[in-house]
């Protein structure tokens, strides 16, 4: 898909558009011959403002508009297709993932797109802004554009798609209409294709015993006092008190920008923060220092993979090998092989060598080896953000069960997520983040409609 | 940066070597003379005898160390563009303490080497302190280091520096036992340049073999990833920086022992700007940086031959390097985007 829009550059084969061969040298080019690509990852210009990457986006704009009309735009859009697009004077390097992936999407259907391709789109949507996104995208459609939309949740496909290919490993396994299959049948394919699927989703009979919150543990693994994070550009979030045993999980629920993933960073060190953190009995300092976390036993995984996660530019062996590589004067290459192989075959990574540069692994395979990682030390706290972002089905299932295994064995683990339904995967108590503000402790029964309504901040 | 394959290692050094092929024959036409006269002329005046192969070493040593410098932390994300300002730092530390250390000759030059380094690393404190503290870009506070120095060096050599015994803006000379003798009568190389081959051999190493290079590298690569898995990214950075400054203030003390003497202004000629050009073309990699230091000084001892010889003018020294930075900049840039 990047191809068609003009992103890469096509190894092989020709692209036809209305029965001729295309080829557009850029996206600009792609965008402008009404074919527009919304990336899994947004590419908007951090030092900008809202307004401005909107007016980048919509191909109508004219060369020279007034700052006020740009600012209409973004309300314009915003009501036009259901998506709350944030102040039109932020700075989008300043804004949350999910609103700039909305805004990425605003600017798409901008244009009024003959050709309309969404890379998981709604990933970081909650599901009000799923259905209206939905709406758009059906109205494009009835209007006669081509909608490709690229995600792993069966629900979307099953939600008003008209065709459906079924891709496994580069290969195309399954093309039909969708009235004539069923979301039972695609599943299966699905996992079938996969062979990293040797791990069923848990059931809820692998939540770690509930009765351990009243087991006779002296310390807490993680305790947070009268905790809040100190983030200027976050949303403020209310004074937390909480603590988890080991091997507890607990799951915070969250549509991006309502605070969730700022705790989790001021946990993890990369935010201050004010009140007391405590991992494993150590009290951390409130300025925010990832050594001290991690000297306590502390382990994070990031929401974002590339940035944070790995070193794209370097082996495999040698992310693994970080933070503290072996060898006293010289590297042991050996041993950091030795360590690469081992991790990478018991996490089910797929790889050709570990001399291999991280960055050429798949997402799921990336995120496998952040996971590989910070599990090495049996952490005492486990701290994960949208660990399953973005990742096929059989990927989020092994990520998740990686995490259940460290828990049973004395991890405690919290994990951010902005998706109802894998929150209900971990089957572990719950607490939704609206507005920095958390609710009460929730079933993992909980439906998830009535998450979705807690989420949205229309219950609570 | 340093993971390129040999097919693209080739492409770069052929679009890099077609360009500055282009700027010399250019020059060579713009002056009227044959360009194979030029080559020839430039050849032999940086390797075609004794003498001048020895003088493209002495030149070398300098932007050697330099260009070292400047790898470590362009590796460890460091954008130090003020080691002409550490090299100046160097220079002055070594014309100051110079004259005044007694004992052995050995032990002199040892100490003044020493306080060279350690001025070298000094002068970056004020960028690094701004950087980490106020997010002041190193880039712009380094410049502004360069200037001081300049000034300062200016200033040192008509005031608390000067020879007292001369009227000549230029400090007191190193005792003649101390400063270090050629290797071979009539040329100006002296066992600095193998002090500073070594050095980039030690710098190798250090970044690519051992767990603190590892760290620094990944530090370079993924400043955000590296804070969140745990690596002390300041302290590092930090330590990069330093040795950074250490390795141009070496640079300056050994132009003083091994080549002046003393200190006179204006002291350089841009030996901490070449060492930058020099580590790009080498892409960051201290024994590739140090090639390309050497190749630059060839090009310098090459072209003072020509002009002399051809009359092509000897500002081919500063326009190839600046000719062949650019290019492989552009190779590398358009590599990167179709490989992405």
């Amino acid at each position: 898909m990047s191809i068609a829009a003009g992103r890469l550059a096509a190894d092989s084969g020709e692209i036809l558009r209305g029965g001729s061969p295309v080829s557009y040298r850029n996206a600009k080019g792609a965008r402008h011959a009404g074919l527009v690509l919304v990336p899994q990852h947004d590419l908007l210009i951090g030092a900008a403002s809202v307004a401005d990457n909107l007016a980048f986006l919509d191909p109508a704009a004219p060369f020279f508009e007034s700052a006020e009309s740009r600012r209409t735009r973004v309300g314009r859009l915003a009501q036009a297709f259901g998506l709350e697009l944030g102040a039109a004077d932020a700075r989008v390097d300043a804004l949350p993932v999910g609103t700039r992936q909305r805004i990425e999407i605003a600017g798409a259907l901008a244009g009024d797109p003959d050709v309309l391709i969404l890379d998981e789109p709604t990933a970081v949507l909650s599901p009000n802004e799923t259905a209206a996104l939905f709406a758009s995208l059906r109205r494009r459609a009835d209007a006669g554009a081509a909608v490709v939309l690229i995600t792993h949740r069966l629900a979307e496909v099953f939600a008003g798609s008209d065709r459906l290919t079924l891709l496994a490993r580069g290969r195309s396994v399954k093309t039909c209409r969708v009235s004539e299959t069923t979301p039972q049948e695609i599943g299966g394919l699905l996992v079938a294709s996969a062979e990293g699927a040797e791990r069923p989703g848990p059931t809820t009979s692998d939540v770690p015993a509930k009765a351990r919150q009243f087991s006779n543990q002296p310390l807490p693994s993680l305790a947070l006092t009268g905790f809040a994070p100190n983030v200027a550009s976050a949303v403020r979030t209310e004074r937390v008190s909480l603590s988890l045993s080991p091997g507890e999980l607990l799951v915070l629920l969250a549509i991006d920008g309502n605070g969730a993933d700022t705790i989790a960073r001021a946990i993890a060190g990369l935010e201050r923060f004010s009140g007391r953190v405590e991992v494993g009995g150590v009290p951390l300092p409130p300025s925010g220092d990832p050594l001290a976390f991690r000297a306590a036993g502390g382990a994070f995984v990031p929401a974002d993979r590339r940035e944070e996660g790995l070193v794209a530019a370097l082996s495999l062996s040698e992310n693994l090998a970080l933070p503290n590589p072996p060898g006293s004067v010289f590297l042991d290459r050996a041993a950091m092989r030795a360590h690469a192989e081992e991790r990478l075959s018991a996490f089910g990574i797929r790889y050709a060598s570990p001399a291999a540069l991280a960055g050429s692994l798949s997402g799921g395979n990336q995120q496998k080896a952040v996971l590989a990682r910070e599990l090495a030390h049996r952490p005492g706290v486990l701290v994960a953000v949208h660990p399953t972002r973005g990742l096929d089905l059989a990927s989020a299932a092994a990520v998740r069960s990686r995490i259940l295994d460290a828990c049973r064995s004395g991890t405690a683990a919290l994990v951010v997520t902005a998706d109802p339904d894998e929150a209900q995967l971990f089957g572990a108590p719950l607490r939704v983040v609206t507005r920095g503000r958390l609710s009460a402790v929730l079933e993992p029964a909980t439906p998830a409609a009535t998450l979705g309504r807690l989420m949205a901040g229309l219950e609570g | 940066m340093n993971r390129e394959s040999a097919a693209r290692r080739f492409a770069v050094a052929a679009a890099a070597l077609s360009a500055a092929a282009a700027a010399l024959v250019g020059l060579a036409l713009l002056a009227g003379t044959s360009p194979l006269d030029a080559v020839r002329a430039l050849a032999e005046g940086a390797a075609g005898s004794r003498a001048a192969l020895g003088e493209t070493l002495a030149r070398a040593t300098a932007l050697v160390l330099t260009a070292v410098g400047a790898s470590l932390a362009f590796r460890a994300g460091v954008l130090n563009i003020g080691l002409e300002g550490q090299f100046l730092a160097g220079a002055v530390a070594a014309a100051a303490v110079g004259p005044l250390l007694a004992g052995s000759p050995l032990a002199a030059r040892a100490g003044l080497l020493a306080a060279a380094a350690l001025a070298g690393a000094l002068w970056v404190v004020p960028a690094a302190y701004l950087e980490a503290r106020r997010g002041v870009p190193e880039v712009l506070s380094t410049i502004l280091l360069n200037l001081v120095a300049a000034a300062a060096v200016s200033g040192l050599v008509r005031g608390a520096l000067q020879d007292p015994g001369g009227d000549y803006p230029q400090s007191r000379a190193l005792p003649d036992a101390v400063r270090l003798a050629p290797l071979a009568a009539g040329s100006r190389v002296t066992a600095a340049i193998l002090i500073a081959l070594a050095l980039a051999l030690f710098a190798t190493l250090l970044l690519e073999w051992t767990p603190f290079g590892l760290k620094l590298r990944a530090t370079g690569l993924a400043p955000a990833a590296a804070r969140a898995i745990g690596l002390p990214h300041a302290r590092l950075r930090f330590l990069a920086f330093a040795a950074s400054g250490a390795f141009a203030g070496l640079a300056g003390g050994l132009e003083v022992l091994a080549v002046t003497g003393l200190l006179y202004d204006p002291f350089t000629a841009g030996a901490g700007y070449t060492g930058i050009a020099a580590a790009l073309l080498g892409g960051s990699h201290p024994l590739a940086a140090a090639l390309s230091a050497v190749l630059f000084a060839a090009l310098g001892a090459g072209s003072s031959a020509m002009q002399r010889d051809t009359g092509v003018p000897g500002a081919l020294a500063t326009i190839v390097p600046g000719v062949l930075v650019l290019a492989v900049l552009a190779a590398r840039a358009r590599l990167a985007r179709k490989a992405a």
